[in-house]
């Protein structure tokens, strides 16, 4: 029996799934990683621990789950976040950490190619928003600010990238993660030439690129030892996390969009071209030469609601947040839908799509005498997913959406998904029992194998019951609300930029003051 | 409230406790110059506010304490008022003498009845802490004021109790300090210090006692949020930081791969080279010799 394993190089952990070739799960086993965040604006990862944890998880399943019942692994497939930078030197080895999507400190390079003529001109090209997030920018960052880092640097490798090497020897990334670095011409596939001249490098200093579906070579015969795979298990270079939800997420042809929120969130459609947009809002993603994955991410997904958690919720009990988070649910459901006029906006660690302003901060708006405790809980929830409203509303001035597919931990609670159901006014289906970013992989597997005859066929596999259906009366509440809302997060711009340049004035100066008194 | 001070050397009541420096409460009803100048500890202080407000500076860091808490000097921090007098109010204390081995870990006396690994742990919490001052912990007020009824009274089997009641206050302040850096509401954030203490302190056999005791938790409750959390147990989440660390030494030649095993935590070469292959495939040697320039 042949089985096949993803391996998912996520934000806070690697996750490994190993299907059989009817794409059921046979196993499946994480692991953490740290972040580490030296300074305010940095996002860290330690390589070498992504690598050995990696190692790690997938000897550990294949030992418990694979070997004992005798499967034979055919292939491994890697996902990987976007926009992560390692620079390497001339030997391979790391010069530092790797530097995650979630780091900011590229803010200046960021703002100063956003407002040229040039930045425009590379978003066109490359179709990823001009963001400190970006390798491009992270890469500037470099540069202008760390060149002893930047003139040792032999190469500038996204993790995925430097794991598979570990691995195989080989230095590659494919298209779709590419994509993601504000480096690729994604109408051409090949290395921008604006995009590297902003950024000091030559195209000898990334990685050989190579379609999704491309053998990264063969796995050191000290690894086969290791993990007991034969010489001839096929590793597949595969995705970057997002693309891989998308096609995971059952979305394929016309009318349908999927959402993720787990900390942050995303609103994705896939289609055959390029979304053009004016104000630059949306990200276009490759996944293979045909398909385009387009969307806009936020920042304040889940991780919003675990904030109010922790500051709200109760802990009497010892079962933490998780319990604590629940409680806060079944509170929210008592309140009628709209929390009796009380709003917010999730601003709490400024916002990309669709305002992308980093300036922007929380609100609670509307508020009355008459408001309780409960309110807030059920208006923090519903500010969430006003804000991913909001993205699919600008999606949908370029693409038609009838139906929605929901993943991740936050948009997967069903009293969530109703009201995602309901803001929209469509109807959304859920697997509960899924991982969409596994799934996905699996497809690009089973596609390459020869299971499907092209992807498009593995996509149209992924079919998903509509269990959510919309509450009329509950959109009409809902519409007239969030009017307000998206009124009110472009209404504060001027007001935003003052509050956080006080606050940041603020923070630092009790740096020195916090240094001095403790209490 | 009767005010006293004992002394080491000089109050009699003391001779049966050598370990005990100094033990006293007292009420200050007027400020006097050059009270409380700050100075380095050679022993271990825990210091309960009882009145009023003070303002206290240990190792270069100032603090305020307020009725109900507790301040903990270890031997060597320097200590004092950066005004120099000791402000008005009350408060009581006690001076402890206490072994400070080589490695910074400390260990109470033959007087206490802590386990060699319970007093290793508690050593190693306090040293590791770096918020001395703990707030509203009166639990060390009610122990300093038994400690000083049973010195004073002295009814049969009093050196026995009083030295229990030491090693309680040890064992108090310990677990309110662990709980005071992890409420339980953040569960990530207290993995991410776990995570912090293990690697400022690797080359530590660390026990899943002392890491659930650095946070605060139970072993089984311990045991059982890491493997939810992390994917692994606690011990194997360590191996896992240590064979990553070992990485990175590997890829640099000036370090032996003996002085890596050591430096990362491993009983051995031997240990460490096991421990590795087993993981990689590699020995550290051959790991080294794939990685180096020009191979």
């Amino acid at each position: 029996m042949k089985c096949i394993i993803t391996i998912e190089l996520g934000t806070n952990a690697v996750r490994v799934f190993a299907f059989d070739l009817g794409g059921n799960v046979i196993g499946s086993m994480k692991g953490y990683y740290p972040t580490f965040h030296t300074e305010p604006d940095h996002s860290e990862q330690d390589p070498e621990q992504m690598f050995i944890t990696m190692l790690y998880v997938l000897k550990n399943l294949l030992n418990e789950d694979i070997h004992p019942k005798k499967y034979k692994v055919a292939c491994i497939c890697f996902s990987a976040s976007m926009h992560s930078v390692l620079a390497i030197d001339k030997n391979g080895v790391p010069l530092g950490n790797a530097i995650t999507w979630a780091d900011n400190r590229a803010k200046k390079e960021a703002q100063e190619l956003k407002n040229s003529p040039a930045g425009k001109k590379i978003y066109t090209a490359t179709g990823t928003p001009i963001h400190p997030m970006s390798p491009l920018l992270k890469i500037a960052w470099m540069k202008n600010n760390d060149p002893d880092r930047f003139n040792r640097a032999s190469k500038f490798l996204s993790v995925k990238s430097y794991i598979i090497q570990q691995l195989t020897g080989e230095y590659l990334i494919d298209y779709s993660l590419a994509s993601a670095t504000g480096l690729l011409n994604i109408h051409t596939i090949k290395w921008e030439t604006d995009a590297l001249e902003f950024a000091g490098i030559t195209a000898d200093k990334l990685s050989e690129l190579v379609p999704v579906f491309a053998s990264a070579g063969t796995l050191r015969k000290a690894y086969q030892n290791s993990l007991g795979l034969h010489a001839d298990t096929k590793i597949i270079i595969g995705s970057s996390d997002g693309c891989m939800a998308t096609l995971g997420a059952g979305i394929w042809g016309e009318g349908k969009a999927t959402i993720t929120i787990e900390d942050s969130g995303a609103v994705r459609v896939v289609g055959k071209k390029v979304l053009q947009d004016e104000k630059q809002r949306f990200f276009n993603y490759l996944l293979t030469e045909d398909f385009y994955i387009s969307g806009g991410p936020t920042n304040n997904g889940g991780i919003i609601f675990e904030w109010f958690a922790r500051q709200f919720g109760d802990f009497k009990n010892p079962f933490g947040l998780e319990h604590s988070m629940e409680e806060l649910i079944t509170e929210a459901s008592k309140v009628p839908v709209g929390s009796d006029g009380l709003l917010f906006l999730p601003y709490l660690l400024g916002e990309r799509a669709p305002i992308w302003n980093a300036n922007a901060r929380g609100v609670y708006f509307g508020l009355n005498i008459k408001h309780e405790r409960q309110h807030f809980i059920r208006a923090t929830i519903e500010g969430i997913l006003y804000e991913i409203y909001s993205i699919g509303k600008i999606l949908e001035e370029h693409r038609t959406i009838n139906s929605l597919s929901i993943n991740g931990s936050f948009a997967s609670i069903p009293f969530c998904t109703q009201i995602i159901a309901d803001i929209f006014n469509k109807p959304v289906s859920l697997r509960q029992d899924y991982h969409s970013v596994g799934l996905g992989a699996f497809l690009v597997s089973a596609t390459e194998m020869g299971i499907y005859k092209s992807l498009d066929e593995a996509a149209q596999t992924v079919e998903l019951p509509d269990n959510y259906t919309p509450q009329k009366q509950n959109h009409a509440v809902y519409s007239r609300y969030f009017s307000i809302f998206e009124r009110l997060s472009t209404k504060l711009f001027e007001e935003f930029e003052a509050i956080a340049t006080l606050q940041q004035k603020n923070a630092s100066d009790r740096g020195t003051v916090v240094n001095r008194i403790q209490k | 409230m009767n005010q006293f001070i004992l002394q080491q050397g000089r109050s009699r009541e003391l001779q049966l406790f050598p370990h005990i420096m100094e033990l006293g409460i007292k009420k200050n009803s007027s400020i006097q110059l050059h009270s409380l100048p700050e100075s380095v500890t050679e022993n271990t202080r825990i210091y309960y506010i009882i009145e009023g407000k003070f303002e206290w500076t240990i190792q270069q860091q100032q603090y305020m304490l307020y009725p109900g808490d507790v301040a903990l000097v270890l031997p060597g921090q320097k200590f004092g008022s950066e005004k120099g007098f000791l402000e008005i109010g009350s408060l009581s204390w006690i001076h402890i003498n206490v072994h400070k081995l080589e490695s910074g870990e400390m260990i109470p006396g033959k007087w206490s009845s802590l386990s060699e690994s319970e007093s290793l742990t508690i050593g190693k919490i306090l040293l590791l802490n770096n918020s001395p001052v703990l707030s509203k912990l009166s639990e060390a007020g009610r122990i300093l004021q038994y400690i000083q009824h049973e010195v004073f009274n002295q009814e049969i089997g009093y050196c026995t109790m009083v030295n229990q009641l030491i090693d309680e206050l040890f064992i108090t302040i310990t677990r309110h300090l662990t709980r005071q850096n992890n409420s339980g509401r953040d569960f990530p954030k207290t993995f991410l210090q776990l995570e912090q203490a293990l690697r400022q302190n690797l080359s530590h056999q660390w026990t899943v006692e002392e890491m659930a005791a650095m946070v605060g938790m139970g072993t089984t409750l311990f045991n059982e949020k890491v493997k939810n959390y992390s994917g692994f147990s606690p011990i194997n989440y360590l191996i896992n930081i240590r064979i990553s660390e070992a990485i990175k030494l590997l890829k640099k030649p000036d370090v032996s791969v003996t002085d890596i095993a050591l430096d990362t935590g491993f009983y051995s070469s031997q240990h460490f080279s096991t421990t590795f292959k087993k993981l990689t495939g590699f020995t550290p040697s051959e790991f080294r010799k794939n990685n180096l320039p020009n191979n």
